[in-house]
């Protein structure tokens, strides 16, 4: 006896909206990072963690079309056809990083013009797509600034007189401004006083899931983690040691690193 | 009646390599069904792995060997092998975890913790409310709360958000974990309640519960996980 109304049928989505074979980066006799594979899915977020010189940043510039790989493919299926990033002209590698990608910087001083005033830095990411009209582009910029918490009556003034913080939400409101498919993030919250952290993680949630992103997120920090992601990628010396829903991953660790990396982290 | 969970022949043992390897075996070989209706509550001393057992249900502990198929949206489903946004949907939709404890996320009020799952599954933003502010005044979380992130409550007014989440839009599949440990009677009698209402609507249950009274006045089966603990 169920009395359950089945609700419809979720919309899981055919194919992936990212697939990634055997990517490898060498520096020299040094591995960057070693036979990456995976799919990502429109609307999932995916967590690379790791400690530092594991490969993760490393496997995020290759993912992003910004380091090309020794080896692998990463196919972007945008619309239509699948992509393979790396063997299109650059010129086409150069459009889809504008329109259908955004790349968060752990630094926002990477990801900003700051000689450009913040709507400027928001607005720009519009004319680059194509918008042309002055009196729309504003508006767009303005809601976005708003958004990401940033008041009004800053929209003139330049990144520099921005507080860290500020600085990041406003990197935010440049690259999702354009509505990107996929979004790259590298330590989006490193460098930030842990209040400020917790104010952008929960900006960064809710953006996700009301826009039904797909992301790519590099942390260290397993909180962070936990809070912004649907599954994890462990990566220690350029390969992926472990994978699986973050939950699973952080609460039922079953390769030694991962134990170790969970059990070192301190509870508050 | 339907069966919502089929668990074939699930093991489960802790490695634990950074301390020597140790090899912690918690169960083996266990087999048992619940069908909508239907409250298994698991028994056996702390420490027997009930808690391991539930978490493997969720899809949270991965089990050492064996399947656990869960009837979702109509088809069995094995969540030990299913990917990962298989088992968010499944989650989404038909498997709820209750536990005493609330995973608090910063500046996100009472109410719209108890008004996501509905908002979720499709609900209109304006009944979602209703429905959330009328389980919470259920749950006799004082109303002057509800518009405040729960990271300032006690720890009873936090289990009561998180109660009234689980059971605002009870899901097919309700996995419970001592959902009354901190709360007074008057309380505990309500949470019995809305999982007696959640078992009427069809509902399949499966819980731990501490409290004598409360297991009995919940409990339509028990299982024995001592049974399934096998000779180290």
């Amino acid at each position: 006896m169920t009395v359950h109304v089945s609700p419809p049928e979720a919309n899981l989505d055919p194919e992936p909206l990212l697939s990634v074979a055997g990517i490898s980066r060498f520096y020299g006799e040094r591995i960057g990072c070693q036979d990456v594979s995976f799919d990502l899915w429109p609307g999932e977020v995916l967590g690379i963690v790791g400690e530092s010189g594991s490969g993760k940043s490393t496997l995020l510039r290759c993912l992003a079309g910004i380091d090309r790989p020794d080896e692998g493919e990463v196919l972007f299926r945008g619309s239509g056809q699948p992509l393979d990033i790396y063997s299109v002209a650059e010129q086409e590698r150069r459009r889809l990083m504008r329109t259908a990608w955004g790349i968060v910087h752990q630094n926002p001083r990477d990801g900003l013009r700051m000689d450009v005033s913040a709507g400027g830095n928001v607005g720009e990411r519009l004319m680059d797509r194509g918008d042309r009209h002055y009196g729309k582009i504003r508006e767009r910029a303005l809601d976005w600034l708003q958004r990401v918490e940033i008041a009004e009556n800053r929209i003139d003034d330049r990144p520099r007189q921005f507080s860290g913080g500020m600085q990041q939400r406003l990197q935010i409101a440049r690259v999702l401004v354009s509505e990107p498919r996929l979004v790259f993030m590298d330590e989006p919250t490193g460098g930030l006083d842990v209040s400020v952290q917790a104010r952008l993680l929960d900006l960064l949630r809710v953006l996700v899931r009301d826009l039904g992103l797909a992301a790519i997120i590099v942390t260290h920090d397993l909180a962070v983690a936990r809070l912004l992601t649907d599954r994890l990628m462990v990566m220690k010396d350029g390969r992926v040691v472990e994978q699986g829903l973050t939950d699973q991953v952080l609460d039922d660790p079953h390769h030694a690193y991962t134990q170790l990396l969970t059990s070192a982290v301190l509870s508050v | 009646m339907t069966t919502m969970i089929h668990v074939e022949n699930v093991a489960k043992h802790f490695t634990l390599h950074n301390q020597g390897g140790v090899r912690l075996p918690v169960f083996d070989n266990v087999n048992f069904s619940v069908a909508a209706g239907e409250a298994l509550v698991l028994a056996g001393a702390s420490g027997a792995g009930k808690s391991s057992l539930l978490r493997i249900l969720y899809g949270n502990y991965r089990p050492s060997a064996g399947h656990i198929h869960i009837t979702h949206a109509g088809r069995q489903i094995d969540i030990v092998s299913a990917v990962p946004r298989t088992v968010l949907d499944i989650r989404r939709r038909t498997l709820g975890f209750v536990s005493q404890f609330l995973r608090v996320i910063p500046r996100i009020s009472a109410l719209d913790i108890v008004r996501d799952p509905l908002l979720a599954r499709g609900v209109d933003a304006v009944e979602a409310g209703e429905r959330a502010k009328a389980m919470l005044a259920r749950l006799n979380l004082p109303e002057r709360l509800w518009n405040l992130a729960p990271a300032t409550f006690s720890g009873g007014e936090q289990q009561r958000v998180n109660i009234a989440r689980s059971f605002v839009d009870p899901s097919p599949i309700l996995l419970i974990d001592e959902p009354t440990a901190s709360l007074d009677a008057a309380n505990r009698d309500v949470v019995v309640a809305l999982i007696a209402e959640a078992r009427a609507k069809g509902s399949a249950i499966v819980g731990i519960f501490h409290d004598e009274a409360v297991r009995e006045a919940v409990a339509t089966r028990y299982l024995d996980i001592t049974d399934f603990r096998k000779a180290a």
